[in-house]
Formats: structure tokens, sequence, C-alpha cells
């Protein structure tokens, strides 16, 4: 698939994935997972990955977090290795879960990723915000000196959302942050990271299972099939930003949302996949699609 | 959720790959308050319910039930027990014997402890980077685990002479499995997802070690400190009873007196020692709370 096709200037790639293959082991069995994921996500943007549970978009994220090495392929973050990005402090890495420190306060969560690994901390005042200005951003100014446990689960999410933001790295991959929380708080949230992500600006891939979401937030919707997980389509989403509350009540968000699902359902069509791949897919169509 | 958080740490059987280790991760607390919790409601409606007479009065009667039973055999049978005023006026008359007796064996409690928590926790952290090493020690340990530690005591006293290094070694000994195992699982039990995060961040493995493992572990270490220090306790009481000598100790202090048949301050003896069991779990207890103050508050017992 070609990346998005309108332009607007030569943006150098931020994120390329190449071919990138990968497997498990499963006793005796080996489980193709991603089979050659060709993507790539310009500086700047932010791009959703969609596709059913189990079809890998976990696993990919992993990869282009380096978190996995891939069988096959290659991945660059701004021209150099995952890892290497790591180093320079240049990835944000927003897991499922908040994987907050319980024992820590919410500003000293925030503040972790500017204590360890200090040498690629930028000096404060360049670059890195202070920890408490993205607090107040996304509303937890007040409950900075609160613990984990005595947050909402929603508010967990914030903070973590906060913590990746607060030391300014240049590209963000989020594993469905959002699925764990209940639908209210999940629309909030995406509103909140729509306006976070309006003034910082960063080169996002997000990965999500909800067809609302993925249209919602982003520039392009990659769409993955079933396993062994590929690149099936990728749909741009060209409405305008900023995004409001209303933007989701429009036609042309319904129009998307229905282009989105349909290539979902033509990826998990079991001819599509690797003989075996049928009976995995028509299962879990069902919990690509029960969204929204 | 909370009786599993509560058994988990705690019990230190032989689980030597812990692989069973996030299901009972006391951090790992996932509940999905829908609303900001306030500020430790359980806090003080709890130390409230400590005070009302329904917490503390059936433990009243029981003990009160307890001791006249015991009068009553003391007073028909003052072969079998002594009264307790005989007990209490032991006690009395020669406080310094048993203060003096009681510093020994807290002494040897203290050395024993702590060398052993050093080398369990220093292994287990060993334990937890290199797996050759996991391999090696473990099953050494469980044969130590399952080893009668008494019977070590008459060979190292032959070995180290009526001194109080057997001691320390028996002491070190009976509680070095539940340090060991109990280390291992809680450095474990950090949240996998937060490693991650670390690890998009490059943090080095020691930045790994400090800032998240160790204090992951700390629930697991204070569930063992809980069960290691009425252990500890045991160990040295049984080591000074197979080498009662000048060195002193409660359990040389009962070796003695029950060669001259002295119930009363055997009894005596008996007494501290169970006051100074109830004195080292409390103490735990107390820092554990200070701690750990950053668990969800959990129903106080």
């Amino acid at each position: 698939m070609p990346p998005s096709p309108e332009k607007d200037g030569p943006a150098p790639a931020g994120l390329v994935l190449e071919g990138v293959t990968k497997s498990f082991r499963d006793g005796a069995r080996l489980i193709s997972a991603l089979a050659g994921v060709r993507l790539s996500v310009e500086r700047g943007r932010f791009v959703t990955v969609i596709g059913p549970s189990g079809c890998g978009k976990s696993t990919l994220l992993r990869i282009a977090a380096g978190l996995l090495e891939p069988d096959a392929g290659e991945v660059t973050i701004f021209g150099e290795s995952p890892r290497r990005a790591c180093a320079s402090k240049r990835v944000g890495f927003v897991p499922q879960s908040p994987a907050l420190l319980p024992w820590r306060t919410v500003l000293d969560n925030v503040r972790l990723p500017l204590q360890v690994n200090r040498r690629a901390t930028p000096p404060s005042g360049l670059g890195a915000r202070e920890p408490e200005e993205i607090l107040e951003a996304v509303g937890l100014g007040s409950v900075k000196h609160l613990r984990p446990a005595q947050l909402s689960g929603g508010m967990r999410q914030r903070v973590a959302i906060a913590r990746a933001f607060a030391f300014d790295p240049e590209i963000l991959l989020m594993d469905e942050p959002f699925s764990s929380l209940d639908e209210l708080t999940r629309e909030v949230l995406r509103h909140e990271l729509l306006s976070l992500w309006q003034v910082h600006r960063k080169t996002v891939l997000f990965v999500t299972h909800s067809v609302t979401e993925a249209v919602l937030l982003s520039d392009a919707v990659a769409v993955m099939t079933a396993r062994p997980g590929r690149i099936a389509a990728l749909v741009p989403v060209g409405l305008p930003r900023p995004r409001g509350d209303l933007v989701e009540l429009t036609d042309e968000f319904r129009a998307l949302e229905r282009q989105v699902r349909l290539e979902l359902r033509d990826g998990s069509r079991p001819a599509l996949g690797a003989p075996g791949s049928g009976r995995l897919a028509t299962g879990e169509e069902a919990g690509g699609g029960a969204d929204g | 959720m909370q009786t599993a958080e509560r058994a988990g740490p705690g019990s230190d059987g032989p689980r030597p790959t812990a692989g069973g280790g996030p299901d009972l991760a006391p951090g790992a607390g996932r509940a999905r308050g829908t609303l900001l919790a306030g500020r430790r409601p359980g806090r003080s409606s709890g130390r409230w319910r400590a005070l009302s007479p329904s917490s503390w009065l059936p433990a009243l009667v029981a003990l009160g039930a307890l001791s006249l039973a015991w009068q009553l055999v003391a007073v028909h049978n003052p072969t079998v027990l002594p009264t307790d005023t005989a007990v209490l006026s032991e006690l009395w008359h020669s406080p310094g014997l048993f203060w003096h007796d009681t510093l020994v064996t807290l002494q040897e409690v203290a050395v024993g402890l702590t060398s052993s928590f050093a080398l369990a926790f220093g292994l287990a952290v060993a334990m937890s980077y290199l797996k050759v090493i996991e391999r090696a020690v473990m099953p050494l340990a469980v044969v130590l685990n399952v080893t009668p530690v008494v019977a070590l005591a008459p060979g190292l006293v032959v070995a180290f002479g009526f001194d109080l290094v057997p001691r320390y070694i028996v002491t070190a000994v009976i509680v070095f499995f539940p340090f060991l195992v109990n280390s291992l699982v809680g450095l474990r039990s950090a949240d996998p997802e937060a490693l991650e995060v670390l690890r998009t961040l490059h943090a080095s493995q020691f930045e790994t070690l400090v800032r998240l493992r160790l204090p992951s572990s700390l629930p697991y270490l204070f569930a063992a400190a809980r069960v290691c220090l009425p252990l500890s306790v045991v160990g040295a009481v049984v080591a000074e009873m197979s080498s009662s000598g000048d060195a002193g100790g409660l359990g040389s202090l009962i070796e003695t007196a029950s060669a001259y048949s002295d119930l009363a301050r055997i009894y005596a003896a008996i007494l501290v020692l169970a006051a100074l069991g109830l004195a080292l779990t409390l103490a735990v207890v107390v820092l554990e709370r200070r701690a750990l103050s950053w668990r969800a508050p959990a129903s106080g017992s």
C-alpha cells in the first residue's frame, strides 16, 4: 500500500516499517503473527492501526518500540533503529494498562521518564515540558500528590498519557490505551488526546480495535487482516482539524467509519488469510466490528 | 482478591520457578473505580473498629478461660504447671537475669536475620538476572529447606564451640529459604508493562532494579519478614538449647532451669519468648503499614 497520498511538503518519514514479519512458537506450532507489514507514518502524523483482536497489532507496536525483534524486515524511527531511538528517548510508549508505579505520586510518576537514562534527558526548559504543566493540561493538577490507587481508571490512564508527553518524545506508540475504560470515560479521553495532540503535534502510531476511535483521532487508518497480520488498506481521514465534539455526528465521519468497517470485513475473510486462519478470523470478526 | 493478596506472598512453599507470581502480585490492583477514591476511607474507621468491644472482648474472654483452667491444673498438680503468680514473681524477683538472656537471644535473632536476608536478597537479585544461578542455587536451597535445621545444631556446636556462632548459623539457615523465595517472587512481580515502559526509555538494569523491581518486591519482603521473625526466634532458642553454656540466652535459661526442675523459671522464660515474638511481629506490621501505605486501602485486620 502506498502511504497517504496527500502530502503537504517534503516531510521526512517518522516511522517506517518495511516487510516486518514475526512468528511465535506455541509448543510445536509456529504461529505467524505478522507477514510482511509495510507502513510508514510521516512526521507529525497520527496513524491508527485497527484490526480484529489477535491480528498482531500489539506485536507490531512492540516491534516499532524495539521491545520485540522482527524475524524479517526493517523498522526505522527518524532514520534510526528503534533501540537507538529509545536510547535517545525519542519514543514514548503508552501500554494498554496505565502501568503506573503505585508507590509514587501522580507527579512522581510523570517525572519518572526524566529520572531514568538521564544522559538522554533534554535539559530543562529545552523541549521537556514541566511535568506539572502537562498535568494541568490534562486536568490532573489537583490530584498530583495522590497515589494511583486513589484515582479512577480514567484518571490513571490520563496520568499514563501525561507521562508519555512529559519527556517530549518525538514519536508516541500507543497500545489500545483506552480499551479498559468505560465508554463515557473513553469518549472524554479521546477528545483530551485530540486536543493534546493539536498542541504538540507528535508523530503517533495508535493501536485500537474501535472504528470510531480510529476515525476520530487519525490522519490515516491502517486496517490489518486477521492472522497473519498484514496491512490490508490505508484509509486516509481528511476530516478537518481541530476536531470538536460534534465531528462524530457528521455524515462525512459516518462515511469514513463505514469505509473502515468494510475494509475490516474484507480483511477478515478467510479466503485472504493463510490456510487454517479462517476459523480464527470469523471468530474474531464480531469482536472487531462490534464497537461503536 | 483481598485474601489472595494477603495469602500470596506469605506462602513459602517450594515455588522455585515462581511462575505463579504475577497472579498474586499485590501491587497489581486493577480495580476500576469510577470515582476518585477519598483519602483512605478505610483507615480511620478501621482504627475505631479495633477499639469497639466486639473486636477485643472474645479474645479477652478466651484468655480469661484459659488462665482459669491453667490455674486449676497448677493448684492441684504443682509438678505439671506452675501457678501464674509463681511465674510472675519469678520475673519480678530476677528481672536482670531475664533481661540479659533476652538481649542475647535478640542479638542472635538480629544477626541471623540480617545476614540471612542480605545473602538471600543478593542471591535473588542475581537469580532474577541470570537463570543459571537460579538453576544452580535453587535445588540446594530446597534441600536446605526440607532439612530439619534442629538437627544441624549439635554438629555446629561441635564445629564452633559453645559460642554464639552456631546460633547465628542456625537462625540464619532457618529463615533463608522463605527470604530467598519471597525475594525472587517479589523481584519478578514487577508490572510487565511498566517494565516495557522503562525499556523504551532505555533505563539501565540498575535503574530498573532500584526504581521498579525493588519497590515491587517490598510487599513480598514484608510478608516474608512476618513469617521469618517468629521462625528466627525458634531457630535461636533451639540452637541455645543444644549449646547451653556461658553464652546465655533464653533457650539456655530454659535448659538449665529444666535440670533443676524449676517450672516457674521455665514458664517465665517462655512467657518472655512469647512477648518477644509478639513485639517483633508487631514491629514488622507497623513498619509494613508505613512502608506500604501506597497500597490500595485494604480492610484492616
